[in-house]
């Protein structure tokens, strides 16, 4: 147990060791078995009802359209060329995301062979032989698979649009962006750049089509995404460049990019993705330590059954909704409720307490110190994250925290003494002498991922990553879009150093412990 | 040092013999400062040794454009003497402010929380959760317009160097709407290019090329928007005009 290929392999590196190390662990203790894992076209029932347990407790899922099979379900059944379902990456046990804990186990489970390790995504660039650790160190390490994007970048007419900065690679460990047939420099310019899959439950609250939806973007005023069935403008809510407008034309670029699918998905296969997506949610049900977070008199912005209730789409980042709303639950302590329980219940109270009023100095961080609120301002982590029951933004949520943008990302320390070499690719943004400088970053940007700016071309979008819910979070760490954060803890610890919060040891924890029981 | 835009187009002119006989100390580029109180933080500026108020942090419905640290500011407005003071600052309303786009380093005064400063009144945003109230609410559409349609022309404003922002769907929405239930036949849109006279003399203009940069944006962002069957006339004003924030603008008619 604990040697693995990629401990024989890479056995110098020491982070990817200590990975394993974790993995071997916590393999050892998650009981649920062969079901826990969906693999494309098993043909098994999805019941209304399915939990699992998680590092942190039990996350549930609710099926609210009722049981269904999942033979000739096109979220279920690998419809292309390599193996690949949507459920590959989408799992029920991850709170419908992917884990890295899940990543390890298929590499253990399969010698690397399970399709979510093909090429054309599940490694650092297509031309990698598939099996190599190697190959696949930024999925293995960090979670993330390759987002591939053409570069300049064209408008959902196709029409190309014009971009306000040059971009160069500085940085390319996975190889991609500098390979004649797959980079910048290829027959199809194509940027790559690595993600970690999103969360696809709760959409009915990723998707809500109820405040703040117009035809112009609220942040930056450009013309909002149109659902291409009825000329709606759209939240732009989705995926960390919000690129796609609907569940449907997701679904479209999914199978295309991760199926390689060459087929075109019929009206029904996308009718049945995108009801499964609208029914299905998913939330933590128990925490450890603080036993049931879903009892009849609990908060009642916990578990899946209230996320199914919930008000879709509207503000929380007031006292009347709140971003998640805990009611009376948990005040004073119940009979049968051990000293214990009480006391980390308490200190969820605490933590939803503290990211609802403990204030901060949010500093250059774009489209939250741009949009009429001031640089900085004294607000606190429901500034952000206002969507009641999903913490996202209620519409157009791409911000720049500095999760990928230099000096803030995380980044492999240089020192002569170093061993780790850095995995993330590293790009160089140039703004143009025509347009104005970033506000907060000048001319030159360094950049893991410039998210947004991908898509719109724009100066100002560098680094630009749409917020996620926080639903499950227990269930599919590492966090951030370039899965930057190993756990919460590392999160909390993102946010106390970017803003110099200093949070106590205490706060931290009651923070952890919020976050943990979503 | 790299060359910025604005500063390169100063067009220094000290010499005003026709100062007004009372000159006010405004308008005037200063750097911002944040002064925090035991709720939310004011933004203040000073200049020649007086404190001047700008406004308080709030939230996307403030009736002023709170500056941003690292970066100064453009103050255009009034002294109102008869105000009592606000964090410590004479009150300046109306209030017009500005961002200038080039990076001012220096620009970096967070005062803490200061015994003797606090507000005299009760911010209409706490600095955590609102009370309920939201920030933007949507006013009711006007009522739909009947035949024969009648051309109607909207101002868009902008603060100095300004582009497309946050603020300018709030101007747009209602341009949008009119081309489209009056199914307009023609949108002429009209970019301008302002210029504003400093109390000290100096005469400040926007970048030549910002009138026909913002009319063409505004066109993108109306075809983007869906009114893709109208003819667009495109134009723009590049003699810089000198006087308030009301120069910065971009007319739209909409022709039905
Ligand atoms: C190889 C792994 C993989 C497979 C297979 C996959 N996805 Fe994803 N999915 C991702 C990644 C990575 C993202 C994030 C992409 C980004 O942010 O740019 C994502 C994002 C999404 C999102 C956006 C969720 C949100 O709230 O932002 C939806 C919806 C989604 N996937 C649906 C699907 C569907 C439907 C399929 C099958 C057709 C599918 N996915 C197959 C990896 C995968
Ligand atoms: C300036 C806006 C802003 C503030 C303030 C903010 N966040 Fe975030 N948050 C974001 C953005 C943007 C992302 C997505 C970043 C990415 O993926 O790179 C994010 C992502 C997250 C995620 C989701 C991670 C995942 O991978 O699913 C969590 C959890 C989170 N933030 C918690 C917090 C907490 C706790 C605070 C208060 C300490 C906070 N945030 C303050 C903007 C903000």
């Amino acid at each position: 147990m604990g040697t693995t290929k990629i401990g024989r392999i890479r056995g110098d590196r020491l982070l990817l060791l200590t990975g394993i190390a974790c993995f071997a662990a916590s393999a050892a203790t998650s009981s649920d078995g062969p079901s826990r894992w969906w693999a494309p076209g098993e043909g098994r029932s999805f019941p209304a009802y399915l939990s699992y347990a998680n590092d942190s407790g039990e996350l549930g899922l609710l099926n609210d359209g009722g049981a269904f099979e999942t033979k000739g379900h096109p979220f279920f059944e690998p419809l292309g060329r390599n193996g690949r379902a949507c459920v590959s990456c989408h799992q029920p046990a991850d709170g419908m995301a992917l884990s890295l804990k899940s990543i390890h186990e298929r590499w253990e489970a399969t010698d690397g062979r399970d399709p979510i390790f093909a090429v054309i995504d599940g490694a650092n660039c297509p031309n990698l032989p598939q099996g190599d650790p190697a190959s696949h160190s930024l999925l293995l390490k960090r979670g993330l698979f390759r987002i591939f994007l053409p570069w300049p970048p064209k408008a959902r007419d196709g029409t190309p649009i014009k971009p306000e900065f040059d971009i160069e690679v500085v940085r390319d460990p996975g190889g991609c962006n500098l390979d004649p047939s797959y980079g910048l420099n290829s027959a199809n310019p194509t940027i790559s750049v690595y993600r970690r899959p999103r969360v696809v439950a709760n959409m009915q609250y990723v998707l809500h089509r109820n405040f703040g939806i117009g035809a112009f973007v609220g942040k930056t005023g450009e013309p909002a995404l149109r659902d291409p069935e009825n000329g709606q403008p759209v939240n732009m809510n989705m995926m960390a460049d919000a690129r796609e407008p609907t569940v449907k034309t997701q679904a479209v670029e999914a199978a295309i990019t991760h199926l390689q699918f060459d087929g075109k998905l019929s009206p029904e296969q996308l009718q049945r993705i995108k009801d499964f997506e609208y029914q299905i949610y998913s939330a933590q049900v128990k925490l450890d330590g603080a036993g049931s977070l879903v009892e009849s008199d609990g908060p009642p912005g916990m578990g899946p059954y209230n996320l199914a209730r919930g008000e879709k789409g509207v503000l929380g980042n007031n006292i009347t909704k709140w971003v998640i709303p805990v009611g009376d639950a948990w005040q004073v302590k119940k009979p049968g409720e051990s000293d214990d329980e009480f006391a980390k219940r308490q200190s969820i109270l605490r933590g939803q307490k503290i990211f609802h009023f403990r204030t901060f100095w949010i500093k250059d961080s774009m489209y939250l110190n741009n949009v009429g609120l001031g640089n900085p301002v004294k607000r606190t982590c429901a500034t952000c994250h206002g969507m009641h029951m999903t913490g996202m933004d209620t519409a157009n949520g791409w911000m720049d925290l500095g999760t990928t943008n230099l000096p803030w990302a995380k980044e492999a320390p240089r020192n002569p003494w170093q061993t780790e070499d850095e995995l993330m690719p590293l790009f160089k943004i140039t703004c143009h002498k025509d347009v104005q400088p970033h506000p907060y970053l000048g001319r030159v940007i360094y950049t893991q991922d410039p998210g947004r700016a991908l898509i719109s071309g724009k100066c100002n979008d560098v680094g630009a990553i749409v917020m996620q819910q926080f639903r499950g979070l227990a269930a599919h760490a590492p966090y951030f879009s370039n899965g930057s954060a190993a756990n919460i803890r590392e999160l909390i610890d993102f946010y106390d150093r970017r803003y110099n919060i200093q949070y106590s040891e205490q706060e931290k924890t009651d923070l952890g412990n919020f976050l943990t029981s979503l | 040092m790299r060359l910025l835009p604005v500063s390169a187009a100063v067009l220094a002119s000290a010499s005003f013999a026709a100062q007004a006989a009372e000159p006010g100390p405004l308008p005037f580029v200063a750097c911002p400062i944040v002064q925090d109180t035991p709720t939310v933080p004011c933004w203040i500026v000073e200049r020649d040794g007086e404190t001047y108020y700008l406004g308080i942090q709030s939230d996307v419905s403030a009736p002023f454009n709170p500056p941003s640290l690292g970066h100064k500011v453009l103050v255009e407005g009034g002294v109102d003497r008869s105000a009592p003071r606000i964090c410590g600052g004479l009150v300046i309303d109306p209030v017009t402010v500005s961002i200038m786009p080039e990076a001012s380093p220096e620009c970096d005064d967070l005062r803490m929380v200061n015994p003797h400063i606090s507000l005299p009144f009760e911010p209409p945003r706490p600095p955590g959760p609102s009370m309920g109230r939201l920030a933007f609410t949507y006013p009711d559409p006007p009522a739909a317009p009947q035949p024969p349609f009648e051309t109607k022309s909207f101002t868009v404003p902008y603060e100095f160097e300004g582009m497309v922002g946050f603020k300018t769907p709030r101007f747009l929405n209602p341009v949008l709407l009119y081309a489209q239930q009056t199914n307009a036949r023609r949108v002429e849109i009209r970019g301008y290019r302002g210029a504003t006279k400093l109390a000290d003399g100096t005469l400040l203009a926007e970048h030549e090329g910002i009138a026909r940069a913002r009319a063409e944006e505004i066109a993108a962002m109306l075809l983007g928007a869906g009114i893709d069957q109208a003819t667009y006339v495109v134009s723009a004003d590049e003699s810089p005009a000198l006087g308030g924030p009301d120069n910065r603008r971009v007319e739209i008619r909409i022709v039905p």
